[in-house]
């Protein structure tokens, strides 16, 4: 169930997570890509291969992808959306929503699961696998169409 | 002024501030300074707050996105496209009197370039009167720097309702002068001294030649150049250089011209036989 980040409080207690980012589906549609962008998308579609990293009792989502990014150095901008009070990711590693056709952007599931919430209000169990993919197709592309609605 | 390439945008910039100073003199470095100063600064620091986009991380903002060099870079170049933007508007209110523009567009849309003119003639005229009519009022007593504030305020709202009637009478009043005059009318020339001669020739085809010698090295990419997400641009070869040096030439041209003639008035003047000086 999403929870509402404001009325979590995080505990110091380490758990750990798994997470990876992945573009993989715009090799299968280079040609929508933004000429400019090219040269970022890596040969094997993996921009962070799945690591275990810490996170600490309450966390989110975002958090453990924000966090990662600045220990890997990874570039990823969002906004925050009061509408749905969460986080948007607009782009990681330069990779923007749009970028690869106007039905693309980033999407994340957990444990195999698109949430149709924000990243913001999705609170990580010990052992959670999180894995952030870039969709071409609203999510068609990488098995997540139910959460956009579809 | 139209492309994102560092040297083309700092030949622009560099250009279109000679101009203006040499047009407007003191009032246009006044202006550089304590204006367009600012607004550049300002603008170059937006960029950056809030596009977050390039792949060289500096360090990260209190929002938690990254501040990125080549976000920076951008608001830099957006600032100097502006300022080039501005500074060449102003250098063409200065050159482009409205005898001119009604010369131009006079016969193609007579009744927009005479509102234009009015229009643009408008404000300086309006600071004018205005001036005049509360050097008027002061004279009686009844300007905004006499009596209580509702006074002042009365005063001050007469004044407006003056130039209020003013304005609209002026207004009337040109267009009624000009259409007793036939403008706008079918077979009516316009008085004008200006010439198509053999300089104006030269001058266009110069013009035409460096539009489209630019035109098609941006066309074929020579003036490429990238900020997202990391910085990139052409080769720099001879090439790439001449239409740049081309863009110079260009931007120049208005600066050159005006010094050519000032030289050959300066020489007439001197030698005694100035067209100003024949007793």
């Amino acid at each position: 169930m999403p929870v509402e980040p404001q009325d979590v409080t995080i505990s110091d207690v380490a758990y750990t997570c798994t997470i990876s980012i992945s573009c993989a589906t715009i090799l299968d549609h280079m040609d929508w890509l933004d000429p400019e962008k090219v040269e970022l998308v890596p040969e094997d579609g993996w921009i962070l291969e799945p690591i275990q990293v810490t996170f600490y009792e309450g966390e989110s989502v975002f958090n453990v992808l924000q966090r990662t990014c600045k220990q890997q150095g990874i570039h990823m901008e969002f906004e925050n959306t009061p509408m749905y009070n969460s986080a948007y990711i607009e782009g990681i590693h330069n990779l923007y929503e749009f970028d690869c056709g106007e039905l693309s952007g980033w999407m994340y599931k957990v444990n195999e699961w698109f949430p149709n919430y924000g990243c913001s209000r999705y609170q990580l169990q010990d052992g959670d696998v999180i894995c952030w993919e870039y969709t071409c197709d609203l999510g068609i592309d990488v098995g997540g169409y139910r959460a956009t609605g579809g | 002024m139209f492309f994102m390439h560092p040297a083309s945008l700092s030949i622009s910039l560099l250009c279109a501030m000679i101009y203006s100073i040499y047009l407007n003199g003191r009032r246009a470095v006044r202006f550089q300074l304590f204006c367009l100063l600012p607004m550049m600064l300002l603008a170059a620091v937006v960029n950056p707050a809030f596009n977050h986009e390039g792949a060289t991380l500096l360090m990260y903002l209190p929002s938690g996105n990254p501040l990125t060099l080549e976000s920076i870079l951008y608001g830099l170049a957006a600032a100097a496209m502006l300022a080039a933007v501005i500074l060449w508007f102003s250098c063409y209110t200065a050159v482009m009197t409205s005898d001119k523009f009604v010369y131009l567009f006079g016969r193609v849309i007579p009744a927009l370039s005479l509102v234009l003119s009015m229009t643009l003639r408008f404000v300086p005229k309006f600071k004018i009167q205005l001036h005049t009519v509360s050097e008027a009022q002061r004279c009686v007593g009844r300007d905004v720097s006499n009596g209580s504030l509702i006074q002042r305020l009365r005063n001050a709202v007469t004044i407006l309702s003056i130039m209020l009637t003013w304005a609209l009478e002026n207004a009337i009043e040109t267009a009624d002068s000009m259409k007793s005059r036939g403008y706008g009318l079918p077979g009516r020339t316009a008085f004008s001294i200006y010439r198509f001669d053999d300089r104006d020739r030269a001058v266009l085809g110069w013009l035409a030649f460096c539009g489209f010698y630019i035109l098609s090295g941006w066309l074929a990419g020579g003036l490429y150049w990238r900020y997202y997400p990391t910085v990139k641009s052409t080769t720099i070869s001879p090439l790439t250089i001449s239409f740049q040096l081309v863009y110079l030439a260009l931007c120049l041209t208005p600066v050159l011209l005006n010094l050519r003639e000032d030289r050959f008035w300066k020489r007439q003047n001197k030698k005694g036989e100035g067209p100003c000086c024949k007793a």
